[in-house]
């Protein structure tokens, strides 16, 4: 048995763009526990419901996380919905979903990239972020924002894309399909990349679902669960089914988000083509009462917006269950027994989202 | 040369010499930066930044951690002087090796969890390179039947025709020495995702920029050594030395981090196949 | 075995010249997009400053005050979402697309509207 030491992972930590604590005690290289500390990010959004009322609240939604801020007011937006029944314009459904993919698309960029970093491949850092770029871009043109969209409201979406500027988007993310392809062969058949990636992490099918995984991790461990296909917003109306990888390890759940991007641009595509006109957003008058559970699907996996109202213009509570938070009891089973070079790795494997998490 | 040439000349080493090294860097950050398409720092900005770390308050954990740092630097200016007057290259290759020591140790001495692993894994890839080093010297011994810088590089022989392998071999450990993907384990020039900045993560102020310093008369030695494979052909040489820069570079952005296990068995089977193996060749076919 | 499948883009990259620009000397250009989120301009000519921007913003960044006539902004709270461009009355706000450029203190951005001139156009100041 050699000798352990302890070493603090975080809060602050070149791997780690959000602070989470661990704690990991190693022998020699190998890590034989981690003892992870959360909180360094809890800002109290949830109690933000006393002072905003629920119009407003989808400003705090949008500004949960970083990177799937969409669908974060997405899902908030369609919790209120249900539970005043608004009925949403077809249209404003369809741009939802164009925005959840391309958020995704970012997203998942953004993911490989620090991936890519943490197995120290700085190029192929570089150069996801290039193409993420240009998805941000795409975004700023039709909403004006670039991460936090700031489009979505209850009762629909706050601003219009014209069918034809739809079409220019839908021919440049093609496009950008061929760079894509570039940069998933790098990261599918690169002999250095597999050797950091090839079963690290290993979660088999039982593991994954008992430990209560979501999104990429249950699916790259073979379970075929995505919340998109529940058809919300325009879900329903395209074709789609959930990617699955079996082998569940790190290269699997890789495999799994690169073929989400390539499947989030034939999703784009298709709702596109299939947008009905008219209108993006109907007037909302009366106030919440009730309750709703609004499931949907981030970059990262399932997340769930509790919305309750009783009746006044303030909700009376609003809960948010984050697929980070569904994940870290993967992660540190992960972790037990791996190597410290393959720490960062582990950690980035569940897309970690700390701000979403703690709120 | 009198010994009086000589003491003009390791002065004049002992100054060019980092003068070399951060214009090397510069370039390396400014070619690196291309090649993953951004901007890039300006091409003196190495020189900006150690003007900067000698600026800042130096934080230790323990004190006698820098004086280890101290014992690092002299020496690899020492291994400059030796190895650019024309020295021994055996003893070039121990004070090098004795440098290196000096700065695992003082990680060792800063005992924080990071810089000791730092130090562990450098003391692996210190086990993986130096058996090719040491090839490297005995090939070139073989050939031109000297020890001696000048002597090896005064012979008519061109040594990369007689010793490619060792050549090729060689280039690899450059790649660890210029703390280069796939083989940056110990520590690297950006900020490491495993363990921060690994041996260098309790160093701090001027002692840094020391370590940034020795690191850039490090880089000229060994650079220096690959061009040494083309010193019949003073020109070859120079192409020869930029060409290997240009590699290494490339290497580094094409590469993910190995782990150490694959960086030993890489550096050991190279040194044994193409080291030994082209040494065998010069030897039984002299 | 497949190693350096990356070589190809990078060596592109090398002869293609840099996708990074040194903001913020150097802007993009056309700066942003027709539709960016930029930052909240003001025609304080025409504001009536009765604070229904001030009230429906959701981070208070707007202050009105009708006795100064004046309306200011901190620029480094508006998370610019457009509500307080929805909800003027006289239309006076509207959202630019230049972001506020890059600053090291926190100031606010204030607008006074010149006091009217009674009736003499002379008295017009340097407005
Ligand atoms: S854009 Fe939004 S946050 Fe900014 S001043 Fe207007 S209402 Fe306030
Ligand atoms: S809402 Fe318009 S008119 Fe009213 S105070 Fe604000 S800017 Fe002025």
């Amino acid at each position: 048995m050699g000798t352990r030491t302890v070493i603090p992972f975080g809060p602050q930590h070149p791997v780690l763009p959000e602070p989470i604590h661990l704690d990991l005690v190693l022998e020699d290289e190998k890590v034989v526990e981690a003892i992870p500390k959360i909180g360094y990010v809890h800002r109290g959004f949830e109690k933000l419901v006393e002072k905003m009322d629920f119009n407003e609240l989808v400003y705090v939604a949008d500004r949960i996380c970083g990177i799937c801020a969409f669908i974060h007011s997405m899902a908030y937006c369609q919790g209120v919905e249900a539970v005043m029944s608004v009925e949403v314009p077809p249209r404003a459904e369809f741009l939802r979903t164009i925005w959840s993919e391309l958020a995704r698309l970012s997203s998942h960029l953004l993911w490989l990239g620090l991936m890519a970093d943490a197995f120290g491949f700085e190029s192929l850092f570089m150069q996801s972020f290039r193409i993420r770029e240009k998805i941000v871009d795409m975004l700023e043109e039709m909403t004006g924002g670039r991460i936090i969209l700031g489009v979505c409201r209850v009762g629909g979406v706050r601003r219009d894309v014209p069918n034809d500027a739809l079409a220019d988007i839908v021919r440049r993310v093609k496009d950008l399909g061929v760079e894509m392809h570039r940069l998933a062969d790098v990261f599918l058949q690169d002999d250095s990349v597999k050797h950091r990636l090839v079963g690290v992490g290993v979660l088999i099918r039982d593991q994954a679902a008992e430990l209560g995984c979501v999104g990429p991790m249950l699916r790259a461990s073979g379970v075929s669960r995505d919340t998109r296909t529940l058809g919300y917003a325009a879900y329903g109306s395209v074709d789609f089914a959930p990617i699955v990888e079996k082998d569940g390890d790190s290269y699997a759940r890789c495999a799994v988000r690169i073929r989400e991007l390539f499947q989030s641009v034939d999703l784009v595509a298709q709702a596109a083509s299939k947008i009905p006109g008219g209108e993006v957003g109907v007037k909302v008058s009366g106030y919440p009462e009730g309750e709703y559970h609004s499931r949907c699907e981030q970059p990262r996996g399932e997340v769930i917006h509790y919305v309750k109202g009783d009746g006044t213009r303030y909700l009376q509570r609003y809960r948010v269950r984050t697929p980070t938070f569904a994940n870290i009891p993967a992660l540190l089973r992960m972790l037990q027994g791996c190597e410290l070079a393959d720490v960062p790795v582990l950690v980035l494997t569940i897309d970690p989202c700390i701000s979403c998490t703690e709120r | 040369m009198s010994p009086l040439d000589t003491a003009l000349l390791a002065i004049v080493v002992v100054v060019a010499a980092p003068i070399a090294g951060g214009l090397l860097a510069g370039i390396d950050r400014k070619l690196s930066a291309r090649m993953q398409s951004r901007w890039g720092p300006p091409l003196l900005q190495p020189f900006y930044d150690v003007r900067k770390l000698f600026r800042k308050e130096t934080i230790v954990v323990r004190r006698s951690q820098n004086f280890y740092v101290y014992f690092f630097f002299v020496f690899m200016v020492f291994t400059a002087a030796l190895f650019f007057t024309g020295g021994d290259i055996l003893l070039t290759i121990f004070a090098l090796t004795l440098a290196s020591i000096f700065l695992v140790l003082a990680a060792y001495k800063a005992s924080s969890p990071y810089s000791f692993i730092g130090a562990e894994r450098e003391l692996i890839l210190m086990m993986a390179y130096e058996p090719m080093v040491l090839l490297a010297a005995v090939g070139m011994y073989l050939v031109t039947r000297s020890f001696i810088v000048v002597d090896i590089a005064r012979s008519p022989q061109l040594l990369a025709l007689r010793l490619p392998g060792l050549f090729i071999g060689f280039v690899v450990v450059l790649v660890v020495k210029m703390r280069k993907s796939p083989f940056d384990l110990a520590a690297s020039h950006h900020a490491h995702q495993e363990i921060v900045r690994g041996i260098t993560t309790e160093f701090s102020g001027r002692t840094l920029a020391l370590i940034e310093i020795a690191h850039w008369y490090e880089t000229t030695v060994v650079l220096g050594m690959a061009a040494l494979f083309f010193a019949a052909l003073p020109w070859l040489a120079a192409v020869a030395a930029g060409c290997v820069f240009f590699l290494i570079l490339l290497v580094d952005n094409v590469f993910a981090r190995v782990k150490w296990q694959v960086a030993l068995a890489t550096a050991w089977i190279t040194a044994a196949a193409l080291g030994v193996g082209n040494i065998l060749v010069v030897f039984f076919l002299r | 075995m497949s190693v350096f499948g990356m070589s190809r883009t990078i060596m592109r990259n090398l002869f293609s010249g840099p996708a990074t620009r040194l903001y913020p000397t150097r802007e993009k250009e056309p700066h942003r997009a027709a539709r960016s989120r930029g930052r909240i301009e003001i025609d304080i000519e025409a504001c009536i400053f009765c604070s229904a921007c001030a009230k429906r913003c959701p981070t208070d960044a707007i202050i009105v005050s009708k006795t100064d006539k004046e309306w200011n902004i901190d620029r480094l709270r508006c998370c610019t979402c457009n509500a307080c461009v929805e909800v003027c009355p006289k239309k006076c706000l509207a959202m630019g697309n230049r972001y506020t450029p890059p600053t090291v203190t926190k100031d606010k951005d204030i607008f006074r509207q010149p006091p009217r001139p009674p009736k003499e156009p002379e008295t017009i100041p340097g407005a």
